[in-house]
């Protein structure tokens, strides 16, 4: 198969697997907030796993890979300060605004859309290694739409939309890591900046989305036992990925 | 000079050159609350960007051993700060929240340099000249960790002379294994993807206890964001060309 077939098809697998998310949220209208601060440290604990995968490619230029990131953490800041995001509260339960979903909605896509870079770029380096990071970032989805789910099922929104809406945050992730595969693949010479910037665009998403609030909803220790366990599960299957 | 002798005095340099990352708080008059948390932005940068290091190297040894090594080190963390945080903890002056987080860093700095200790030892193997090299790399790589020491023990009032003390003492393991490490190459071979597992993961769980909530108290997410994964890789650049 193609590997550009393949960035696709593990994209959207990754994508698809979100709508698990809203699996916690069965028979109940609302989770203990400590699940949500437990999910986002979950899937911050496994995005900065993907980010020292994607920092620690073997053979890669360091100063290039260095100034990608760079500008990936400066890009982060500046779509956020861009979008009026950058202060905005991603749980905010029983806010019902249409603004807010909107703005939810926008950070998410963004958000996303970083992520398919990731995997586009990792497909470039070898197949095991882009399979292994959309294999990551299909699991890290899962708690953030559970986190999402949580947030719209706080406003009354069906489950069965809320699933979709999980779903349809994460498709420009296909579209980007698509986009990110077709691009390095035809200069191969971008690929050490481009592994930069999915590391630092990941790193600062962690910090800025995932991190900030989960520690206010769980408390330090779990908060600190979850993320570093999910960081130590990456790091070593990328071990074994090699 | 006796190569035993030899292998001391370099560790003793390594030691003696994380003294230095106290110097630009000698140039900083008056901390405030928001200096401080960025402070603590800045030293968990440095320590992620350190233990993402280490988990690279560790990993060329041998994956499982190095997470399990982080495990260890995690529940370290979790143990002493358990310990700490029951009894009146205090560090100096300070008493406290402030006085459980100066003695974690130096605690978990100082438990860190063993395992770096043993690395200059090892090194020491391949002859004098890579041992040189290592020595240098050694020495420069301490600095960040000293301003990661002092961003954290400065904000509480301790002093700059103290800061540059307390960050020689956190490296002071280093000469101390590297000679017995030299000595017994052979048989701590082996050992060392734990060592080195081990201190990356209690650093990157201190960071994830301590360092960013105490960051996200006081400062805003966007310049945590960038600042934390920013100084990150920079650490991870210099370690590279280094
Ligand atoms: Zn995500
Ligand atoms: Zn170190």
């Amino acid at each position: 198969m193609h590997p550009a077939i393949v960035t696709l098809l593990a994209s959207s697998a990754a994508a698809t697997a979100s709508a698990l998310g809203v699996l916690p949220l069965v028979g109940r209208a609302r989770v203990p907030e400590r699940w949500i601060g437990w999910a986002n440290a979950l899937a911050g604990g496994m995005m900065f796993g993907t980010a020292f995968a994607l920092g620690a490619v073997e053979g890669e230029a360091a100063v290039p890979a260095a100034i990608g990131t760079l500008v990936g953490i400066l890009f982060i800041a500046w779509t956020h300060a861009a979008t009026g995001t950058e202060d905005l509260s991603l749980n905010r339960l029983g806010e019902t605004g249409p603004e807010y979903g909107y703005r939810v909605a926008l950070v998410q896509t963004l958000h996303a859309g970083s992520e398919g870079i990731a995997i586009g770029a990792a497909m470039t380096v070898d197949l095991p290694f882009g399979l292994f990071t959309a294999a990551t970032m299909a699991v890290h989805n899962i708690p953030e739409v559970t986190v999402l789910a949580a947030v719209q099922r706080s406003r009354s929104v069906s489950l069965a939309t809320a699933a979709l809406t999980g779903v349809a945050t994460n498709v420009p992730q296909v579209f980007v890591a698509v986009a990110t595969y077709a691009i390095v693949s035809a200069a191969p010479g971008t690929l050490s900046w481009v592994l930069g910037l999915a590391t630092g665009m990941l790193a600062n998403l962690v910090l800025v989305e995932l991190l900030p609030e989960s520690y206010r909803q769980a408390g330090h220790t779990s908060i600190a036992v979850v993320a570093s366990a999910a960081l130590a599960m990456v790091a070593l299957l990328i071990g074994w990925v090699g | 000079m006796h190569q035993i002798l030899l292998v001391g005095f370099y560790g003793l340099i390594t030691a003696l050159a994380t003294g230095l990352g106290a110097v630009p708080f000698a140039f900083v008059k008056r901390i405030s609350g928001r200096t401080a948390a960025l402070a603590n932005a800045l030293a968990a940068g440095l320590m992620l960007g350190a233990s993402f290091g280490l988990l690279a190297e560790g990993s060329r040894h041998g994956a499982p051993q190095t997470i399990l090594g982080a495990n260890v080190g995690l529940l370290f963390v979790l143990l002493a700060h358990r310990w700490i945080g029951h009894g009146d903890v205090s560090f100096g002056e300070v008493t406290g929240a402030g006085a459980r987080r100066m003695l974690l860093i130096v605690l978990v700095m100082t438990v860190h340099s063993f395992s770096e200790g043993v690395a200059v030892g090892a090194a020491f193997g391949g002859g004098t000249e890579l041992a040189f090299l290592i020595t240098v790399a050694i020495a420069v790589h301490n600095v960040p960790e000293g301003l990661a020491i002092s961003a954290v023990l400065r904000p509480e009032g301790t002093s700059v002379l103290a800061c540059a003390g307390w960050s020689v003492f956190s490296s002071l393991p280093q000469p101390l294994m590297a000679v017995p490490a030299y000595l017994l190459v052979e048989t701590i071979h082996p050992a060392l993807p734990y060592g080195i597992g081990f201190a990356a993961g209690a650093m990157v769980f201190m960071v994830f206890l301590e360092l960013l909530p105490e960051a996200f108290e006081d400062a805003p997410r966007w310049l945590i964001g960038i600042l934390t994964s920013g100084s990150m890789t920079v650490m991870l650049l210099f370690q590279r060309i280094l």
